[in-house]
């Protein structure tokens, strides 16, 4: 074939609707309006099979389809020639294809009319340009390689996992205009996501927490595999649920959860996996209140660039633990005076509150007690992520679990709350527990004490 | 709504609906006629050998006065594949949809011609695409765009007549693929 798919992938978009041609043994023709076509590789395409209709019968007795592509910048007309080979329906290219579809759904008015039964995989037999006026393509916004490469250089010499994140997401907004971002790391024991930093927001939102499944990131996240969205869905959106949830909670008194961060219009998402070795170990999450905003090429940059972002993940974790050192425990904890503080820790979940205001919970939350036990019990400030990660009372969920994604969770936590505690640090894999005011220390719950 | 005829068969026509309409209606009614020749996207296919389809767009449609008879406009090298398909075995399908409701609609037939174009056809083409343009610019796509895309060589303008055998809806939702009612 003389035109390569993935050149043509932007005509794939769906802003100029494609047709499907389909033939019956018969021989009476069949078309039909497109409403995804989804590019899967270089030689296949999938097709959203939504209704039992005759384009499905057509293609399941004669496995020939013709459709076309329109670039809605300029207007070139395509023709694919394709052959069906299967229908998928579950897995990540019929999540991804779902996902996008209720995009489409919502922004066309067919929410509750699209729904995705299979994505119907075809094999690309030729692309033709059909004869026509086109219009020259308008210069690219940016060379996206350029801005690849000079993301990835950022990376390099990172100090630890918060200044990786930091020069992230700084490169995005700087690179890539990028400027709504978060990423997430995965608690695979509580099937869960939690934000562990992020750019262009009201407030930060680190600590909020996606269950596997939920939303454009849980579905990416348990699917393993990126996800876009070029308009706005309420099916996939779960930042304004959350956000309504919350305010409906708020009247009854205690804050447990905190709100994710998320543009309350966004148009465009796109959600990568953060993947080191094949495994996943978070999400990086971006976002935009303008359609159709991440295309195909963008979706492969950050794929690229959430790829280096695991391996200097893992690769700054497997240093850390071998390098880290045990803390001194030698300085004398400084005097703190004031009103004491309140630190109320319940054992079921791990959830702290100073003075009756939501801290936080899970395995941050076990760390943060510990740390203020081991304060109160024998004036302990120094500490080190070795002992922390062989304490039995924070129970790690895995051994190869992030301690220091955590620790950067209750550190900034802490700091957003304007705690009278803060975590500063010392050293390579060590640091302080800074105390400003006393504390008294409650714990309620299973075996719990005060 | 101006509703085409076929070129110097008015009269024929004319005697046609008078005394042939009550036994035999035509697939279309009044109101899809109308839609038909409006400002709707225009695309047909056809079967080549092998169960091979093609396909293409269209770039203005008229109809007889008795409704019977559909011509399809086409310029010939975007649709040789099509053309050649219809000349093969004849049989078409077409499909006509308004952007903006989605509302959409397919015609059937199986003895479908391809003819030159008549008088009055390359008015009819600039016509067609300068009302659809009006409704795609009114969603938002540029006019630069949508003139190039609509943009068909008037020397090359081709058509195909067929008698429209069967029709179905298939605006999305529950109703797609139903066949239309009857004639009114």
């Amino acid at each position: 074939m003389t035109i390569k798919l993935d050149a043509i992938r932007e005509c794939l978009e769906g802003v100029v609707p494609g047709n499907i041609a389909t033939c019956a043994p018969d021989g009476m023709p069949n078309i039909a309006y497109l409403s995804q076509i989804q590019y899967v590789d270089a030689d296949h395409v999938a097709l959203s099979y939504q209704f039992f209709n005759t384009t499905r019968r057509n293609i399941l007795a004669s496995p020939y389809a013709r459709v076309t592509a329109i670039d809605p910048r300029t207007a070139a007309h395509y023709r694919l020639s394709l052959q069906y080979l299967r229908t998928e329906d579950s897995g990540p290219l019929f999540e991804n294809m779902k996902a996008r579809l209720a995009g489409i759904a919502s922004h066309t008015g067919m929410s509750g009319v699209f729904r995705l039964l299979g994505s119907d995989i075809y094999r690309v037999l030729d692309i033709e340009r059909v004869p026509g006026e086109s219009l020259p393509p308008p210069p690219p916004r940016r060379n996206l390689l350029a801005a690849l490469r000079a993301c990835t250089e950022r990376l390099c010499g990172a100090a630890d996992l918060d200044d990786l994140l930091a020069r992230v997401l700084d490169g995005l907004g700087a690179h890539l205009d990028i400027d709504h971002a978060m990423v997430l790391m995965l608690d695979e024991a509580g099937g869960s996501l939690y934000t562990v930093a992020s750019r262009g927001y009201a407030t930060s939102g680190v600590g909020s927490e996606i269950a596997l499944g939920d939303g454009v990131i849980g579905v990416a996240a348990r699917e393993r595999t990126p996800i876009r969205i070029g308009h706005f869905t309420a099916e996939y959106s779960y930042g304004r649920a959350i956000r309504d949830s919350l305010e409906k909670s708020g009247a009854a008194g205690i804050e447990t959860e905190i709100p994710l961060p998320g543009l309350a219009e966004s148009r465009s998402q796109l959600a990568v996996p953060i993947l080191a070795c094949q495994r996943l170990i978070g999400m990086l999450y971006v976002e935009s209140a303008q359609d159709l905003r991440f295309s195909y090429d963008d979706e492969d940059a950050l794929v690229a660039l959430a790829g280096q972002l695991g391996a200097g993940i893992r690769l700054l974790q497997q240093s850390q633990e071998a390098h880290d050192e045990p803390a001194v425990l030698t300085e004398p904890a400084p005097p703190s005076g004031g009103q004491p503080v309140l630190v109320r820790h319940y054992r079921e979940n791990d959830s702290v509150f100073l003075d009756g205001d939501y801290l936080i919970k899970g395995v941050a939350g076990a760390i943060f007690w510990a740390l203020v036990r081991d304060h109160a019990d024998t004036g302990q400030t120094l500490f080190s992520n070795r002992e922390l990660r062989l304490d039995p009372r924070i129970r790690l969920p895995d051994l190869s679990d992030n301690l220091e994604a955590r620790l950067i969770l209750l550190a900034r936590r802490l700091l957003e709350r304007g705690a009278p505690v803060r975590i500063e640090k010392t050293g390579r894999g060590r640091f302080r527990l800074c105390v400003e005011r006393p504390l008294t220390l409650v714990s309620s719950g299973t075996s719990g004490q005060a | 709504m101006l509703v085409f005829t076929t070129g110097g068969s008015d009269a024929k026509a004319g005697y046609y609906s008078s005394t042939m309409l009550e036994q035999n209606p035509p697939i279309l009614d009044a109101a899809h006629a109308d839609f038909v020749v409006g400002g709707v996207s225009i695309n047909a296919a056809a079967c080549r050998r092998g169960g091979f389809p093609a396909l293409a767009r269209g770039v203005g449609c008229r109809l007889s006065a008795d409704r019977s008879s559909l011509t399809l406009l086409f310029g010939a090298a975007a649709a040789a594949d099509l053309l050649e398909a219809v000349r093969r075995s004849g049989a078409i399908a077409a499909v006509f949809s308004d952007p903006p409701t989605h509302r959409t609609v397919q015609l059937k037939g199986t003895d479908a011609l391809v003819l030159r174009p008549e008088p009055g056809d390359r008015e009819l083409v600039a016509g067609y695409r300068d009302t659809f343009m009006r409704v795609l610019g009114s969603l938002g796509y540029s006019e630069d765009m949508t003139r190039a895309l609509l943009a068909c060589p008037l020397d090359e303008l081709v058509t195909v007549r067929f008698s429209p055998s069967s029709a179905f809806t298939q605006t999305p939702g529950p109703r797609a693929g139903e066949v239309l009612g009857g004639a009114t």
